[in-house]
């Protein structure tokens, strides 16, 4: 407990206080009786308030239930108020939070009654409704006293927190085979034969296969050496690639319209899910982003945790122009899943770059399919987009003819069918080095 | 009036809910009351103080953590003071108690924001409170109809004494207000 230096009068304590004195004296002066009835609720109130002046300050704690949520999930801030005096009467608090963070009850607002509720803390729910990293606090709390004679608002350290809320993670599911990597170790089956558990064939002995592998049965009814061989196993190596370079339409958070960016990085999300859960190495890079703009690729939930926390990390730049270069940490035989808009000619183009680097290119095209809506403000954006669309289609059509498929997002199932194709012509190499 | 204030009265008025909002009706009520309880006791009334005190009441409501409520109060006791003769009238004690609900209520809407749900324990306290105060205002009351039947000689000793008492109050009041001093 600490001195007690903030608890200060409030102007209803004065306004019963010099209220009532005024109105004594003036019955006193004036040998009017009845204006001390009128002024007996006023002294009355004062000297309640007087009375029951808090001398403590008290003791107020915050806390966050989460500080992680995926976006559209909520979690709670808790305020305890402890005052060991008895003296406090109410609390109210209002906690302050930016824009996409819903406060429940509305506003932020809250009061209970120290006295009478006893000690139990104010609890207000808070709902990221787009992802990010979002500030919520301070939260301004007040307590008063008696007849709200006294009030105190107890300063302590900053109580603003930074609530991050992961992409909610769109529905996802590819039941296509994998695209041929040269890793050989994994649980996917390789296309090619080596060491691993899945059965292949038997055939002939030949120099430097292992002993154990001999199968007796048909060497005995040959006469020859047989062998089991299996088929390698191996694992995926799959890149996220981002493109953060414009986040075009309107975001309306979780349970709104989809920006760009939103779609993006729920589709990425949801990709990143699934193939970690299969346990293939996934790494994630991000175009035109501040901070943190790559993630090495591994295996894991930990890595799925890390992935969704440099995605809400993303903040899109609008003076950051794309450098053009290759991003790093694209390994051999890596599957380069992109995800843009496509608004902009430079991500097509940097798709076809990392093409040529031999790696196998999927872009997933993330625009919002409402992006045309007109707008009653400007009658001519609707034009214009109807315009960009059009040359959008030409470029992303140049883009196919190179070899390099382009899907629109569309959850569930909306990888297969040129995953298949993928794995069918793995190793074709689709776009020539200059 | 702050000038900065207005616009923030104005976003905090338009959110406004549930108790909040009933006590802020409960301001203009007990106004438009104890203004109707001086008319009765007075027989008559200075309409244009009426209005001035229904404006102030109006602005108490924007701005109830303001001391244009001391305005309503001491604007109603001059006009109780200018229009009402009759010392012992019963109409005192319904002024009276639209004092109290007028400071019980601007008081209360001040302690939490204009859109906190209230408790019902917090409801119950401030009506037992203010309950409380009216009954002493009744006994104030009781006390001047016994003594307003004996002629007392007009002495100059007693109204010291009485200013006296008020003044050691006053101190006291202040000394409690302004000079706690800190505790651990």
């Amino acid at each position: 407990m600490k001195p007690g230096g903030c608890w200060q009068p409030t102007t209803a304590h004065a306004r019963a206080l010099l209220g009532g004195v005024l109105l004594a004296v003036a019955a006193v002066l004036a040998r009017r009786p009845d204006l001390l009835v009128l002024a007996t609720p006023l002294v009355g109130a004062a000297v309640w308030a007087v009375r029951l002046r808090p001398l403590c300050l008290p003791h107020v704690t915050h806390s966050i239930g989460h500080g992680v949520v995926r976006e559209g999930e909520a979690t709670t801030w808790h305020i305890e108020v402890r005052d060991a005096e008895g003296r406090v009467d109410d609390v109210a608090a209002v906690l302050e939070a930016t824009t996409w963070i819903d406060r429940q009850p509305v506003n932020g607002q809250v009061v209970v009654s120290l006295r009478d509720d006893g000690d139990q803390p104010l609890s207000m729910v808070i709902r990221p409704t787009r992802w990010g990293a979002r500030r919520v606090g301070p939260a301004l709390v007040v307590a008063s006293s008696a007849w709200a004679g006294f009030r105190c608002a107890p300063t302590g350290e900053t109580n603003a927190h930074t609530l991050l809320a992961l992409p909610q993670s769109s529905r996802f599911d590819a039941s296509a085979p994998p695209v041929r990597t040269p890793g050989l170790v994994g649980v996917n089956r390789s296309p090619r034969q080596g060491s691993g558990t899945e059965f292949a064939s038997i055939r002939p002995f030949q120099p430097g296969d292992r002993l154990r592998r001999i199968h007796w049965a048909q060497s005995l009814r040959t006469g020859t050496l047989h062998v089991t061989s299996t088929w390698a196993d191996h694992d995926r190596h799959v890149v996220l690639l981002i493109d953060a370079l414009n986040d075009v339409g309107e975001s309306g958070g979780i349970d709104g319209r989809a920006s760009s960016l939103d779609v993006s990085l729920r589709a990425a999300g949801a990709i990143a899910e699934h193939y970690i859960s299969t346990g293939d190495r996934v790494a994630l890079a991000v175009i035109g982003s501040r901070g943190v703009q790559r993630l090495p690729p591994a295996t894991g939930y930990r890595q799925l945790r890390r992935m969704l926390e440099v995605m809400a990390s993303i903040e899109p730049p609008t003076d950051l122009a794309d450098d053009g270069r290759m991003p790093r940490g694209l390994g051999q035989g890596a599957l380069v899943v992109m995800l843009s808009p496509l608004v902009s000619p430079t991500a097509l183009q940097r798709a076809v770059t990392i093409a040529e680097h031999g790696l196998t290119v999927l872009v997933i095209d993330c625009l919002p399919a409402d992006i045309t809506r007109s707008d009653p403000d400007d009658p001519y954006v609707e034009i214009a987009w109807r315009i960009r669309l059009l040359e959008r289609e030409r470029e992303i059509r140049r883009v196919g003819e190179a070899g390099i498929a382009v899907v629109p997002w569309r959850g569930p199932g909306s990888l297969d069918v040129v995953l298949r194709d993928l794995h069918r012509h793995a190793g074709v190499r689709m776009v020539r080095r200059r | 009036m702050n000038d900065a204030l207005s616009p923030d009265s104005r976003w905090l008025s338009s959110r406004v809910r549930g108790i909040g909002l009933m006590l802020r009706v409960l301001i203009l009520a007990s106004t438009v009351l104890a203004v109707g309880c001086t008319w009765l006791a007075a027989g008559h009334t200075v309409p244009i103080v009426n209005v001035v005190i229904f404006s102030l009441a109006l602005v108490c409501v924007a701005l109830p953590d303001s001391h244009v409520g001391l305005l309503v109060v001491l604007v109603v006791g001059v006009e109780w003071l200018a229009t009402v003769h009759d010392r012992a009238t019963p109409w005192s004690v319904g002024a009276a108690v639209s004092l109290a609900v007028l400071h019980a209520s601007t008081a209360a809407a001040s302690v939490a924001p204009p859109a906190a749900t209230w408790t019902r324990a917090m409801c119950r306290r401030w009506m037992r409170r203010s309950l409380a105060v009216m009954v002493a205002s009744g006994g104030t009351w009781v006390v001047v109809a016994a003594i307003h039947g004996h002629h007392v000689a007009s002495s100059a000793v007693l109204i010291a004494a009485s200013l006296v008492t008020i003044a050691i109050a006053g101190l006291w009041a202040r000394d409690g207000t302004l000079d706690a001093g800190p505790r651990t």
